[in-house]
């Protein structure tokens, strides 16, 4: 039985995407929730959120009242920015390291603390976080699975001991980029939805696997714990999103973090795409890219022009030239890094590629995958 | 087909070079040389800047007195390019009353209308006279490429067509084998290009 | 009837060609991948005009610079505007001669106005547009010199007033806040000072799609729209941008 292939027909998001919907328009859900956002009345929304800080406004002893996850890059640095500046609350701001972390990032990062916020930096245990993304790389083709998971568990751990009840991610990216709809009108979330969705089921069974591993003992996993259910509701816990209250703009945060929080772009460009000034943090990134890429089709360009296409920055027509320019890029930059990591010859590593290469839509051509259909254009497999 | 470029220190040369190129006419010289000179089969006058200046070095090379020679009674066909085509007229008020080469009647001076922003500067419609060898193939009100403060007018005929810029003035003339455009053809993309193939092969 | 001209600018970065946001640069190739990804033979017929700037921060060589104009200049049959650190009547001449129709002066037109004033003696007023890049302070337009890193105390208005006092033949105003944002043109600054300015008004700093470019020439007072969004209209995306605008009625030169 075939299938049909299409994009949608405001932005350049596939109909391959995992969790997306297209409406009688061919508008895709991201494409829907921009248009919603624009006519939305707002103001519901952020009196929740004025509640939300008020219960939770320096009451606690630690004289923290959020937890702000960050990287350093533009969308955690405007959340605790905002949260400081506008709202007048009292964040801590939490990175948990990722593995090949870049130069760049690190500056960033450096230059958000400098800027201004209480910081905690967690570094998981690095062996056992190599083994956890080469076991995500290899069984799910997630190659920084490990630091997925810390992102949410480490965080929530700090939050708990430091007696933070509020958490604020950024952005839901189901919602804002063309996912699940699930918790577009859900300000809080919990840990059900996190393990379901964003590790796409896949966290119980990578845990089994890596116990498996005779060199990691459970006392190792102790960051990659998530808490249970009695001690989320003992500790009155609360994870949401900033996208919840306020319209996302990811240009928008690149412009506060760059005036406001130190910081600054790639200069040369990154590979695979157009932008310089987001996910400078660390190498895992351009591979998770790539792997998205074979997996569905897009990548990273696709990703960046859909952003520049609902901000009305640039036309879809013109978005289409960059998708075709940048897309399709093997990650050449960083192989040698790759393969130094995951203690990988460039044959298993290819092994690894070739089995999440989607092959109705692409064909290998000299050693590269090459895709079979061109962008824009719908087509059957 | 022998072009030569008349060589007296002013004027985009490249472009026109380039657009000579584009249209299959390799053979170009840039010269102020008596012998290449007498050789072309045809003379580019190009112009850029200060009328004044440009009148003093063509003096000063006695290229006045050539053209004159290989124009009138040579009868060489010659196109006047912007302050090129100026100096092919009878005189110029630009920095001061000055004389020209006078191979048309022509009189250049200031556009006068103070609404109006000078220079004039920009692709502005020309509607070619009846009967012009510059413009064929080439239709309607074309658009060339202007970039001047002065402007030529004359009380004679020849064979003018206008612009109109807050007044009517000449954007080229063409007498004989003597043709001058106040605009830059070889910066007006496919009208320029066909105006100078048409001077290659009508004049 | 004068048409409006839509301008494209190349910013030049020793030997690559940038994007410019908020005058922060990103590498995106050399002239290798503009002619891959530009095909300027083709796509300049689509443009008016041609702007090249030499952004070079360290180490400028106008030499160099000249000579990827040139290469530029064979390429297209338009007029050519060239600047980025002349500092003397040599390094217009050299410009000039390798196809320049214009030059473009920035900070020396503050700092050192005699130069302009040389270079419109010898070349006339045409040959000389006056950048202007400036930043909106508490609502207020200020000028910026030296890449947008040094405010001058002249008030805007009376910079514009000295500027054509000194003969220069156009105008180029460039948002420095709207700069590779894809916002749009700062168009309430150019309209407040646009009308009062004498000689052909270029805009410049914001415009991301062609409706941008369209609102830019709907402006009274302003003669061109310019861009150097080498992302947003790579590909076909300068003629489709033309077509556009010429099929919503813009004033813009047929071929």
């Amino acid at each position: 039985m075939s299938k049909k292939i299409f994009w949608c027909s405001s932005c350049l998001n596939m109909s391959t995407r995992p969790r997306i919907a297209f409406d009688e328009k061919g508008r895709c859900n991201a494409c829907v929730w921009t248009e919603e956002k624009k006519e939305l009345d707002w103001s519901p929304r952020q009196d929740e959120l004025s509640d939300l800080l008020d219960k939770y406004r320096s009451s606690n002893g630690s004289g923290f009242d959020c937890v702000v996850p960050v990287s350093g890059g533009k969308d955690g640095s405007y959340v605790a920015y905002t949260l400081k500046n506008k709202y007048g609350m009292n964040p801590l701001a939490v990175t948990v390291r990722p593995a090949l972390s870049l130069e760049l990032g690190d500056e960033n990062l450096q230059n958000f603390i400098e800027s201004g916020f209480n910081h905690i930096h967690i570094s998981p245990n690095a062996k056992v976080m190599q083994k956890l993304n080469k076991l995500g790389f290899i069984e799910k083709g997630f190659p920084y699975y490990g630091w997925l998971i810390a992102i949410k568990t480490a965080v929530i751990q700090t939050a708990m001991n430091f007696k933070i009840p509020l958490i604020f991610y950024g952005e839901d990216g189901e919602v804002e980029y063309g996912g699940s709809t699930e918790s577009k009108h859900n300000p809080l979330y919990n840990i059900e939805y996190m393990k379901r969705v964003y590790f796409e089921g896949g966290y119980d069974k990578v845990f089994e696997s890596v116990l498996a591993d005779e060199e990691v003992k459970k006392g190792d996993l102790a960051f990659w714990q998530f808490p249970t259910e009695e001690q989320v509701s003992s500790n009155d816990l609360a994870f949401t999103h900033w996208s919840y209250y306020e319209a996302w703009d990811s240009y928008r945060n690149y412009v506060v973090a760059k005036d406001h929080c130190g910081l600054k772009e790639k200069e040369e460009g990154t590979a695979g795409t157009f932008t310089n000034f987001s996910q400078n943090d660390q190498a895992l990134y351009s591979l998770h890219a790539y792997l998205m890429y074979l997996k569905f089709g897009f990548g990273r360009a696709t990703q960046d022009a859909g952003i520049e296409i609902r901000r009305g920055a640039m036309t879809r027509e013109q978005a289409l030239n960059l998708v075709m320019a940048y897309d399709n890029q093997y990650p050449h930059e960083f192989l040698d890094l790759y393969l130094d990591y995951y203690e990988m010859t460039k044959d298993e590593f290819d092994a690894v590629l070739d089995k999440y290469a989607n092959k109705d839509l692409f064909e290998k051509i000299d050693g590269i995958w090459e895709p079979k259909f061109t962008v824009g254009e719908a087509f059957e497999i | 087909m022998k072009l030569v470029i008349v060589d007296y220190g002013m004027g985009n040369i490249t472009s026109i070079i380039s657009a000579l190129n584009y249209i299959g006419q390799d053979n170009v010289v840039v010269s102020n040389d008596t012998r290449t000179l007498n050789d072309a089969d045809k003379l580019i006058l190009p112009g850029v800047g200060n009328y004044a200046t440009a009148i003093a070095k063509i003096r000063k090379l006695n290229l006045d007195t050539q053209i004159e020679e290989l124009v009138i009674n040579q009868k060489k066909p010659i196109l006047g390019i912007c302050l090129g085509m100026q100096l092919l007229g009878d005189s110029s008020t630009e920095s001061g009353f000055n004389s020209g080469l006078s191979l048309v009647n022509g009189v250049v001076d200031k556009f006068c209308k103070s609404e109006l922003k000078v220079p004039h500067v920009g692709y502005n419609q020309v509607m070619p006279s009846q009967q012009s060898r510059l413009y064929a193939d080439i239709e309607g009100e074309p658009d060339f490429y202007f970039t001047h403060s002065f402007k030529m007018l004359s009380k004679s005929s020849i064979g003018q067509s206008f612009c109109h810029y807050g007044e009517d003035f000449i954007a080229s003339f063409e007498l004989d084998n003597v043709a001058g455009v106040q605009f830059h053809p070889e910066l007006s993309q496919k009208n320029g290009l066909q105006l100078i193939k048409n001077f290659i092969e009508l004049f | 009837m004068l048409r409006d001209r839509l301008i494209f600018s190349l910013i030049y970065n020793a030997g690559a060609f940038m994007q410019s946001r908020n005058f922060r640069l990103q590498r995106v190739g050399d002239i290798n991948w503009l002619e891959r990804n530009y095909k300027f033979q083709k796509i300049s017929f689509s443009l008016d005009e041609l702007i090249v700037v030499d952004a070079t921060k360290e180490n400028k060589d106008i030499k160099k610079f000249s000579e990827a104009v040139k290469r530029l200049v064979n390429d297209v049959f338009i007029p050519v505007a060239a600047g980025g650190g002349i500092l003397s009547l040599e390094d217009a001449e050299l410009l000039f001669n390798n196809g320049a129709d214009k030059v473009i002066l920035n900070s020396t037109l503050y700092e050192t106005p005699e130069l302009a004033k040389s270079i419109i003696e010898k070349y006339g007023s045409q040959s000389l547009v006056a950048s202007v890049d400036y930043k909106l302070v508490d609502d207020i337009p200020v000028v910026y010199i030296n890449d947008g890193s040094v405010p001058i105390a002249m008030p805007f208005d009376e910079y514009l007033t000295f500027l054509q006092a000194l003969g220069v033949g156009e105008i180029l105003l460039n948002s420095i806040q709207q700069d590779g944002t894809g916002f749009g043109y700062d168009l309430s600054t150019i309209q407040e000072y646009g009308q009062s300015i004498s000689v052909p008004l270029l805009i410049m700093g914001g415009a991301g799609n062609e409706r941008h470019l369209l609102d830019g020439l709907k402006q009274d007072g302003v003669s061109a729209v310019v861009t150097a969004n080498l992302f947003n209209f790579i590909g076909n995306g300068l003629p489709n941008a033309r077509k556009y605008m010429l099929e919503n009625n813009a004033n813009l030169a047929r071929w």
